[in-house]
């Protein structure tokens, strides 16, 4: 067992270079401390399945360590395999295999005996609103279907790690919440929970820290909180237009969200007129003001600032 | 929890993911069944009892080729490809395990087929079938022997493509090109060199062997051979499972 202030994962150095000659992680260092629901997150690319794959011991790294409880996984992969539970990032297609019995073998084939194994299927059926699905095959099952009796099949036996890649992909919203309600009180239980995701605005609420990799090294990593003053000093403007202009010089597109800019608190008077001029002209039809959201920090964190194309 | 526990459990999972494509893959043997024993017998003018003893136990080796040659790497690749397999290698279990599970299921699915051939073999050409006992030990080693090169096929492909392209050239090779449904003397020289290759060659042998008195059968060597594929096979296997990139 992890010891106080011993970190439950301990990533030094992680260092991954494929065959190809492609360095998919580039010296990564990351410690989630016991009961802590880490968010991992990154672009398309960024490295964060090949570091999920050495941690489950499925890849060898280059170098670098990666210690689960202070035991070393790299040289016992075995050990990662008895500890760790997974939630594959791919669509979960086990052919025939009906929802409740993915739940229910999960939980055997990682020691659990079979009478309990039936009684944590039928919990989690009921806890993640599966019932009307449990005799579903799985081939046959919707996507949202799929990622949830995956989640659920990672969760069906007790392992000190919990790795979750994008769980709440195709998942409709109600059971989304279902979701991330037993993601925090697995956290709130003392699991540690690593999260991969894209979705920062929703996983925000349960996340403790959260790191952010982008060309496989950390570019930024601390609570949501800690990471917002990134972009405290700046502002959001979301604009709808009529026409076609250059934009304000102050302004910064946010990637992936025409018509969104972010700016400077302190030009918030030259925008303003700016936007006054525009609406007088009849080219701006709507706009609001707002503080950054926290898929902004994301932004600012792997998107270098970009030459504004014309506002139209 | 014990090698025993884990690979029961992997048994009964198969078998229930599988649950669709075991009556089909029942149906599809039984139809080339159909068609290798009483539709051979069209083309041949007159089938002698060697050659309907050759045609009959040929394609008894053929429903265990079809199985664990063609069907099983299918399957296997296109669990790679869904991703199937990445399930089984982060849970922990026994890779040994998980593949005799996958063997094993082949074998049920083969073994009917097996049995049926024959008895439709003996009533349409009016054979009898003598039985040994060591036939038990052939069945099992053509489905490890079979099963185990078709799981090393699927595992070391690279693409679903590539695998399911070669079970095609398998089949086309069995039927035509190896000592499966003809006399090894009927096959050119080159043929007769390659078959010695060839897992097939010494499941339809074993077969012979133990199922008829057709002379120029070396049941010791087949069971080697198959003991020797079936060992090397998995434990390629086994190793492709196990390396981590």
């Amino acid at each position: 067992m992890a010891m106080n202030n011993e970190p439950l994962l301990d990533i030094r150095n992680l260092e991954k270079r494929y065959r190809s000659g492609t360095l998919a992680n580039a010296g990564i260092s990351l410690a989630l401390q016991p009961g802590e629901v880490f968010g991992l997150l990154g672009p398309n690319g960024a490295g964060k399945t090949t570091l999920v794959r050495q941690v489950l011991g499925m890849l060898r790294p280059t170098s670098g360590s990666i210690a689960l409880n202070g035991i070393d996984v790299v040289a016992d992969p075995g050990y990662a395999r008895r500890n760790i539970g997974f939630l594959p990032q791919g669509q979960f297609d086990l052919e025939a295999l009906q929802v409740g019995e993915l739940i229910e073998f999960s939980a055997r084939l990682r020691g659990v005996h079979p009478k309990d194994a039936r009684r944590t299927a039928d919990r989690l059926v009921e806890r993640l609103d599966l019932g009307a699905f449990r005799k579903t095959s799985m081939h046959t099952a919707s996507g949202g279907v799929r990622r949830l009796a995956g989640f659920a099949a990672a969760i069906a036996a007790p392992v000190n790690l919990l790795v979750l890649d994008e769980p709440t992909n195709d998942v409709d919203p109600i059971r989304r919440q279902l979701l991330w309600t037993t993601v925090a009180e697995l956290g709130a239980e003392g699991a540690t929970v690593l999260l991969v995701t894209h979705n920062l605005a929703e996983a925000e609420r349960f996340i403790d820290r959260l790191a952010i990799i982008d060309g496989g090294r950390i570019v930024r990593e601390g609570t949501p909180a800690g990471l917002r003053t990134i972009v405290t000093e700046r502002l959001r403007l979301e604009m709808a237009m009529a026409g076609e202009v250059a934009p304000h010089p102050a302004l910064t597109a946010e990637h992936g969200n025409p018509g969104c800019f972010l700016f400077d608190q302190r030009d918030l008077a030259a925008v303003s007129a700016w936007l006054a001029v525009l609406r007088e002209s009849g080219l701006l039809t709507d706009f609001r003001i707002g503080p950054p959201t926290l898929d902004d920090i994301y932004a600012a964190a792997v998107m270098p600032p970009r030459e504004l194309e014309a506002v139209s | 929890m014990t090698w025993a526990t884990q690979y029961r459990d992997l048994v009964s999972m198969q078998l229930r993911s599988m649950r669709n494509e075991l009556w089909f893959a029942a149906m599809i043997q039984v139809v080339l069944s159909l068609g290798l024993v009483i539709g051979f017998g069209f083309l041949i003018p007159d089938v002698s009892e060697t050659t309907a003893l050759f045609l009959v136990t040929g394609t008894a080796t053929q429903a265990f080729v079809t199985i664990g040659l063609v069907m099983l790497p299918q399957l296997l690749a296109q669990a790679k490809e869904a991703g199937r397999i990445e399930y089984f290698l982060t849970l922990p279990i026994s890779r040994e395990a998980y593949l005799l599970a996958l063997v094993t299921v082949v074998a049920l699915m083969a073994l009917p087929a097996v049995a049926f051939t024959i008895v439709l073999g003996a009533w349409h050409y009016d054979l009898s079938f003598t039985f040994e006992p060591a036939f038990i030990a052939v069945a099992l080693l053509a489905v490890f022997s079979l099963a185990g090169v078709g799981v090393a096929m699927a595992v070391y492909s690279p693409h679903q493509q590539v695998t399911n392209a070669l079970t095609q050239l398998i089949i086309f090779y069995v039927l035509f090109f190896a000592p499966v449904l003809l006399p090894k003397e009927q096959l050119p020289e080159l043929l007769q060199f390659t078959s010695n290759f060839a897992p097939p060659t010494y499941a339809a042998d074993g077969v012979r062997a133990t199922l008829t008195d057709l002379p120029g059968t070396h049941l010791a060597r087949s069971l080697w051979a198959m003991t020797g594929f079936a060992a090397g096979s998995l434990a390629l296997s086994s190793v492709a499972m196990r390396r981590r990139g």
